[in-house]
């Protein structure tokens, strides 16, 4: 083991008590075990992948409410925070992928912005080890592993999303642990009962949250979710922003379960509106009022609130840090950088191209 | 390192921070399989264009321009990667000539492999010794950056014409003093045109006692220590006085002429004897106020002396350097515009005598702020044509423009001290011997007291170095109001 090359100073300083460092101890180990099982020669593809945060789930049946809840900037000082991880495919190598997994928190006290990022981790995933990692660092964040036989076992595909989420449920707990009365915005939506997000855990979060008297808005940057077929965030009515539209009678699949309800919000004059979930446990003056919140302390430049915009930007990965990553792998690790052919460019010519682009 | 481009004679190389290479670095550009390398030196070092490093850096700052404040918990340490990547810069580099069979060829034509290619510094000993700079004369100018030193052989300022130039303040004066001595230390005749009065004390250590070189300086004041008689003329010395520095017209010259051959026939060539034949002239009014102003000037100069103990016989201080080496040096300092014309076109005339009569081998002659004492073409002249009879010059100016263009194609050495105007730049960089990027790149970042030496003395390698102290009396220093002393009485 080489883990004694790295120490975690535990300098994870973001609001207060007891920060449980097991999980990101744990990504370290396993990110370095990952790596050095690489045998050689490597073969490492020079490509890499768009990186993701969120996925969105399809559900039909909704209707959108046509009268507007109007809102109004409330200016009490509040602590907006938010959370957003990202993952990049850096290349494959001849067993499996090599991957980078990295995490950001930010938030907005007394008018100034600050974050904490975490990562970025790198994993070498190989159908050999996948489950136990996997399992392993589940198990460290929860004392039992969750769901199906999909669940603990992600196609090598799936592999770096579930991480990713994995690290992102870590900060949401760590986060709703710490804050009170503050607003706690997350990426995407608040559907449990997936593959990646266990009802159970989702659950845990919001209520930790409630527990501290802070409200979740999980704001989505893109929905699937369309009424009478049009997309949801599509049917904006003239009436002056901000507001939100109430949606009602959804039906999910079988296997998944909203815990917020599904507002479209539109918070200022531009021309673009997101879905918006919040915990459905929580009063409806009250999420109202979160809202209220948010708007009256955060900037929210193309209806989307910036706290949330910045923790997506801190944890994208740049091809520079991609760069640094393949530069790193290959120092400490040995992995070579072999540029193996692209077929649709070798057989397509100038058609070959697959937009590939940095997310 | 890694090879990125060619395009003609430049090369750009990708280097890390690690690699520590600045301006005016030389690099050796190693083909194994080719058995052959190219020798470049670094004219600028720019920002690589790594991808990604646009929004790296904007990320950084979207908080009203102020750097967001935030903690990076990096347990993998990729951090250092990051910067290391980011902060890797992009060599563009001259080539300067391709090193085969132990052998130097100026050529850029072929190329060298990007992918196996190694690439390293080139220390300035490696190059000296490559590139044959030093020989059996040698004057060291200075150290480079990598410690070692600069040394040019002295046989390569024989037979070449050099310019000394830079801004003022930045050790012009302080080279030139340093060529002179160890060139009068292998025993060479050098004559300087000094208009401030600062190598008069040459032959004086920094602490005032004599030094090596105290009998070797001959510091000549005109009207002082250094006067001629008119008996000791030659008549072409006096109508190139009257016509070059007085600007005598074609006429009034042709009466001059003919009035000194026939006070020469009588043995009464003298000042006085010379204004009473001005004045009894019979000839146009014109052409005798002509003569009479240029007389005065004569009178006025003080230069001119009929007592023959006075004169001092410039062909005796010659004589004195001819064998052992020495400096003469023409103090111009206190020295009136028009008697320094004089001064100077009386020495200029009586070296070419010494030279053609074979009284004297060769002679380097320095020559500061020239524009000062000798109209721009006569210059020319001199180095065109005077070169001929041996009369080496070098050009000590911080005003490159008042040199003309002609004189900057046949410069065989440039010492280039630092230049910021653009202008300046694109003078200097007409020398036949120099390529613009070069100069404009390396010499607006030179500091001070750093040469950049280009042309024959370093096998057209433009090397930059620290010119080395020089244990003399300084002379040439400004003075100043607000000395130490004077501000601590103001206080």
């Amino acid at each position: 083991m080489v883990i004694e090359q790295y120490t975690i100073t535990n300098k994870y300083n973001f609001p207060q008590p007891n920060i449980d460092t097991i999980l990101p101890q744990r990504f370290l180990e396993q990110s370095i075990n990952s790596l050095n099982q690489v045998q050689h020669p490597l073969q490492l593809n020079h490509t890499t992948t768009p990186q993701f945060s969120t996925f969105n789930q399809n559900q039909s049946n909704l209707q959108i409410k046509q009268t507007p809840i109007t809102l109004k900037p409330n200016r009490q000082e509040t602590i907006i925070a938010a959370i957003d991880t990202s993952t990049i495919k850096i290349g494959e190598t001849t067993k499996g992928i090599i991957t980078a997994v990295r995490g950001a928190t930010t938030w907005l006290q007394n008018h100034t912005y600050k974050y904490t990022r975490l990562g970025p981790f790198i994993f070498h995933i190989t159908e050999d080890n996948k489950k136990e990692l996997y399992n392993t660092l589940e198990r460290s964040y929860f004392s039992k592993t969750f769901g199906s036989y999909n669940q603990i076992n992600p196609t090598l595909l799936q592999m770096p999303t579930r991480i990713s989420n994995l690290l992102e449920r870590w900060l949401q707990t760590m986060l709703t642990k710490t804050i009170k009365n503050g607003v706690l915005l997350f990426d995407g939506s608040l559907t449990a009962g997936t593959p990646e997000t266990p009802t159970v855990r989702l659950n845990e979060i919001l209520s930790n949250a409630r527990k501290n008297c802070s409200t979740v808005l999980a704001f989505s940057k893109a929905t699937t979710l369309r009424s009478n077929g049009i997309l949801i965030t599509e049917q904006l009515p003239k009436y002056d922003p901000p507001y939100l539209l109430e949606t009602e009678w959804i039906k999910p699949n079988s296997q998944m379960r909203l815990l917020g309800d599904v507002y479209v919000a539109r918070l200022n004059r531009s021309n673009f509106a997101f879905r918006l979930d919040i915990d459905r446990e929580i009063e409806s003056t009250e999420r109202i009022d979160a809202v209220n919140k948010l708007l009256g302390n955060d900037l929210y430049t193309q209806s989307y609130p910036e706290t949330l915009r910045l923790s997506h930007i801190l944890c994208t990965f740049t091809a520079n840090e991609v760069l640094a990553i393949k530069h790193f792998i290959n120092r400490k690790h040995g992995i070579q950088i072999i540029n193996r052919p692209d077929m649709h460019r070798l057989l397509f010519g100038p058609f070959g191209f697959r937009g590939e682009a940095y997310a | 390192m890694k090879l990125y481009k060619k395009e003609g004679n430049i090369l750009q190389v990708i280097s890390f921070p690690t690699e520590n290479v600045e301006k005016g670095d030389y690099l050796l550009v190693e083909d194994l399989e080719a058995a052959k390398a190219l020798i470049a030196q670094v004219i600028d070092v720019q920002f690589a264009a790594v991808p990604g490093v646009l929004e790296e850096l904007l990320r950084t700052l979207p908080d009203g321009g102020e750097p967001i404040q935030g903690e990076d918990i990096d347990l993998m340490e990729i951090a250092p990667h990051i910067t290391y990547i980011q902060d890797a810069s992009l060599l563009v580099c001259k080539i300067r000539a391709t090193f085969e069979n132990e052998m130097l060829s100026p050529s850029s034509s072929w190329l060298p492999s990007r992918s196996q290619s190694i690439i390293k510094k080139l220390s300035t000993p490696m190059l000296m010794k490559l590139a044959r700079i030093e020989g059996n004369l040698p004057i060291i100018i200075g150290g480079t950056k990598d410690t070692s030193l600069l040394t040019i052989d002295a046989s390569a300022i024989d037979g070449t014409l050099n310019i000394i130039t830079g801004k003022k303040g930045c050790g012009k004066s302080h080279l030139s003093k340093l060529l002179m001595v160890n060139l009068v230390g292998y025993k060479a005749t050098v004559v300087i045109f000094d208009l401030n009065g600062e190598y008069s004390s040459l032959g004086m250590t920094s602490d005032g006692k004599r030094n090596i070189y105290h009998d070797k300086i001959h510091t000549l004041t005109p009207s002082q220590n250094f006067k001629v008689a008119l008996d000791q003329l030659p008549l072409n010395t006096v109508m190139g006085i009257l016509v070059n520095a007085l600007h005598l017209p074609g006429t009034s010259a042709r009466e001059f002429r003919r009035l000194w051959k026939s006070l020469k026939e009588r043995g009464k060539l003298n000042m006085q004897e010379l204004g009473e034949a001005i004045r009894d002239l019979n000839c146009n009014q014109h052409v005798r106020d002509a003569l009479a102003s240029r007389f005065h000037s004569f009178v006025n100069s003080g230069f001119f002396t009929d007592c023959i103990g006075e004169a001092t016989l410039l062909d005796e201080t010659f004589f004195k350097a001819k064998d052992q080496g020495g400096a003469i040096v023409i103090n111009l300092k206190n020295t009136s515009n028009i008697d320094r014309q004089i001064v100077v076109e009386y020495v200029l005339g009586k070296l070419v005598d010494s030279l053609s009569n074979w009284k004297l081998r060769a002679v380097f002659l320095f020559a500061e702020e020239a524009h000062l004492y000798l109209k721009e073409t006569y210059w020319d002249d001199i180095v065109t044509r005077m070169r001929h009879y041996g009369i080496f010059t070098t050009f000590i100016t911080n005003q490159p423009d008042t040199i003309q263009e002609t004189i900057y194609r046949q410069a065989d050495n440039i010492f280039l001290f630092n230049f910021t105007n653009e202008h300046d730049l694109d003078v200097v960089s007409r020398a036949a011997r120099v390529d613009a990027e070069t100069v404009r790149s390396i010499a607006r970042d030179l500091p001070p007291h750093h040469c950049l030496t280009l042309g024959k003395v370093v096998s057209d390698f433009p090397i930059v170095a620290k010119v080395r102290r020089l244990d003399v009396k300084t002379m040439g220093e400004t003075r100043l109001f607000f000395t130490n002393h004077k501000a601590q009485s103001c206080n």
